[in-house]
């Protein structure tokens, strides 16, 4: 019976058919495994050890990196920051989303060109688009501060990447204004999925336009809006390019985050210990955020 | 179902046996690949004109010659090495060669390049012989002069305290701009070092035995030159509109615009305003110092270095010796605008302007960057302090006073 046991064991994992999908799977799990796993374990077992300059282990070192990281303050403004950044971002790519596929989804002339047209930032690359308004933000031939002054909107306007709170502002933007056409496109999809007899019945119902949104839509992408928000966090969390290439983190690290951080202590200053404890707690508290998500997500499907 | 798995297996197989045979083919012939620092001046012409000719000569070597901007350079040598995965040569910061060479990641030029083009070299553009052995070719040696725009103003400050009350005399915002002074970080520490440099400091003191002490960007002499930018940027108001959001890429345009009288400059300042069009004169003198003081310039050296991991590092060799014939790096030199690094070259006549007059006499009395390990983050601390206090965030003082003790800790002192 025991043997049958095992037998049937092995043929539940190893018959002809599951051969053939390990074999299918084969490259799939081997890229995997190769670019997305191994980097992760080694990055967790530099945060243990002392890397030389080229991120090569030499000693172990216990927890001697996260202690010494911990203890600076700058570590805390950066991690700050951080989280005020993706706050900020996801709650405004979720706000300007939502209107915009609102707008979207009423019915009207050249309605198909001007999805077409909300879609060109998500389209473009990041770097160019950051390029594109580090352009823009130019305070001697920028297109932003010449149209304040020729239109007598604002006389004096500001050096956008100059200072601290409108740089940190300025890159804000930026990220947002990449990241509304994906919310937007996720939120209209799951808006056109909702049954056109709901509104129809509401209508009859003598119901406004607020209690429709509110009663009708918002329920109606419900889980939508969760992923949504989920991918964005983790993408806005994640941004390197926009801060990189508007401000290099600068005025003064004002603008650093977790992520420039990261790649100013390992790239541009050889620190490899620092970046590697950087990158571990930047992917607990992503993990934390997605598994808090999922949980949520999985108990809904459930109910 | 046995047969479908072989098959699928077979199919496998022969999908990934084309590019063995394509990687076996490549393998033939030796690809040297050479990270060509995109200084200002140099045109994608230049590059490919001398990367096809080189082949043209060497039909059995394959050359790829990979623009990389200058401000990207460091980062992407670093990914490279920790990769595993070095080009045969590279253009570098000279003061980068004592952090490769502690990764034991550079070899000895000699090997490889021939004794002609060795000794064509000038002896005195041999910053990277460390320890007797030379371990990265010299490609640009430039000190730092000042341009003035004589459309603007025909007046040559001599002190920094001329060249404030000059600036002020001219500065006619948003029209016309005193000087140019970056104030966003960017890959060099160029702007504070003219001003320090002028004021008679150095980063670090200097040991006896030649070695380098605590840092010193805090001493008197630092402390006036920040005191002196911050002066002209917030109190007087000479430099253009916007220096904090403005790196050396983003200011210098604003002068070949010819909307300001004076800029403290590289050698490339001809090509780069030929490239952009500017339709004024400019003459060119020494960067002024404070009074008291004698004219200190800042001189920054690049070479190309040979990796000590790359695999054809002997056609490598062979390359350099190609392109350091007159026809191809006096060139390089007339587009970058740096003086030449070769004798045969210096002494053709494009190189006798007052440009290289200037250059030459700034050479003279020139000190370079700190060679030593751990100098980007250095630069980016003490590039912190200077933000900190054009945001008035802290004073001069202040501000390098924390700089100072910030890099002792990180070098251990």
């Amino acid at each position: 019976m025991a043997d049958r046991v095992i037998i049937g064991k092995r043929s539940k994992w190893w018959n002809e058919e599951t051969r053939l999908a390990y074999l299918l799977l084969f490259p799939a799990v081997f890229v995997l495994v190769a670019f997305m796993f191994y980097p992760i374990v080694y990055v967790f077992l530099m945060s243990f050890f002392n890397a030389d300059k080229l991120g090569r282990l030499r000693a172990f070192s216990g927890l001697k990196n996260y202690k010494t990281l911990l203890a600076t303050k700058e570590f805390w403004k950066v991690t700050g920051r951080s989280i005020i950044w993706t706050a900020i971002g996801v709650f405004s790519k979720t706000i300007f989303g939502l209107v915009i596929a609102l707008l979207l989804n009423v019915e009207y002339r050249g309605r198909k060109f001007s999805r077409m047209l909300f879609i060109v930032p998500w389209a473009s690359a990041v770097p160019i688009s950051a390029m594109l308004w580090m352009w823009v933000y130019n305070p001697e031939f920028g297109l932003l501060n010449y149209t304040l002054e020729v239109t007598g909107l604002w006389k004096n306007p500001p050096v956008w990447l100059g200072k601290p709170i409108s740089a940190f502002g300025a890159c804000m933007w930026v990220d947002i204004w990449i990241g509304i056409p994906f919310m937007a496109l996720v939120f209209l999809a799951g808006m056109q999925s909702i049954p056109s007899e709901r509104y129809e019945s509401a209508y009859i119902d003598g119901v406004n336009s607020m209690q429709k949104f509110f009663y009708i839509t918002l329920p109606g992408i419900g889980e939508l809006l969760m992923i949504a928000t989920l991918l964005s966090s983790l993408w806005t969390f994640n941004d390197f390019n926009v801060i990189y290439i508007l401000t290099r983190g600068g005025p003064a690290n004002s603008t650093n985050i977790l992520i420039t951080s990261i790649y100013q202590y390992g790239f541009e200053w050889l620190k490899f210990n620092t970046a590697s404890v950087m990158a571990v707690v930047t992917f607990l508290i992503l993990s934390i955020v997605s598994i808090i998500y999922a949980g949520i997500y999985f108990k809904r499907e459930r109910e | 179902m046995k047969k479908l798995n072989k098959l699928i297996l077979i199919a496998l197989l022969l999908s990934f046996l084309p590019g063995f045979l394509f990687a076996k083919g490549q393998q033939e012939k030796p690809k040297v690949t050479f990270y060509w620092a995109l200084y200002d001046g140099l045109t994608e012409d230049f590059r490919a004109s001398l990367q096809d000719a080189f082949m043209k000569a060497n039909p059995d070597i394959k050359l790829d010659i990979v623009p990389v901007p200058w401000k990207n350079m460091h980062d992407k040598i670093t990914t490279s090495l920790a990769g595993g995965n070095p080009p045969e040569i590279s253009v570098i910061g000279t003061r980068w060669l004592l952090e490769l060479m502690g990764l034991n990641a550079v070899d000895e030029v000699t090997s490889y390049v021939s004794k002609a083009t060795l000794d064509n070299i000038a002896p005195g553009a041999m910053e990277a012989k460390i320890k007797g052995k030379l371990m990265g070719l010299p490609v640009a040696a430039g000190a730092r002069i000042m341009a003035v725009n004589t459309s603007i103003t025909t007046r040559i400050p001599m002190t920094m305290g001329e060249l404030e009350k000059d600036a002020m005399a001219v500065n006619n915002p948003p029209k016309v701009y005193g000087l140019i002074m970056p104030g966003k970080k960017h890959t060099e520490l160029t702007d504070f070092a003219y001003y320090l440099l002028a004021a008679g400091g150095y980063f670090f003191d200097i040991n006896s035995d030649g070695s380098y002490g605590k840092c010193a960007v805090n001493s008197p002499a630092g402390v006036k030159a920040l005191t002196f930018m911050n002066k002209l940027a917030n109190v007087d108001k000479v430099v253009q509109k916007g220096y904090l959001s403005m790196d050396r890429m983003g200011s210098h345009p604003v002068f070949y615009a010819g909307k300001a009288a004076y800029v403290f400059i590289g050698a490339w300042v001809e090509s780069a305003m030929k490239q952009a069009n500017a339709n004024f004169k400019v003459k060119y003198a020494q960067i002024p110092p404070f009074a008291g003081n004698k004219s200190t310039p800042l001189i920054i050296t690049d070479s190309i270095a040979i990796f000590k991991d790359a695999k054809y590092k002997k056609e490598a060799g062979k390359f350099l010796d190609f392109f350091y014939q007159d026809k191809w790096k006096a060139k390089f030199d007339e587009l970058v605008g740096f003086p030449p690094v070769t004798i045969s070259a210096s002494k053709l006549p494009q190189f006798q302007t007052p440009l290289y007059k200037a250059l030459g006499v700034a050479a003279l009395n020139a000190r370079g960057w700190p060679l030593m390990e751990g100098w980007a983050e250095y630069s980016d601390i003490i590039w912190d302090a200077n933000q900190k206090v054009f945001l008035g965030q802290m004073t001069p003082k202040a501000a390098l006073d924390e700089a100072a003790a910030k890099i002792d800790k990180a070098r251990g002192m």
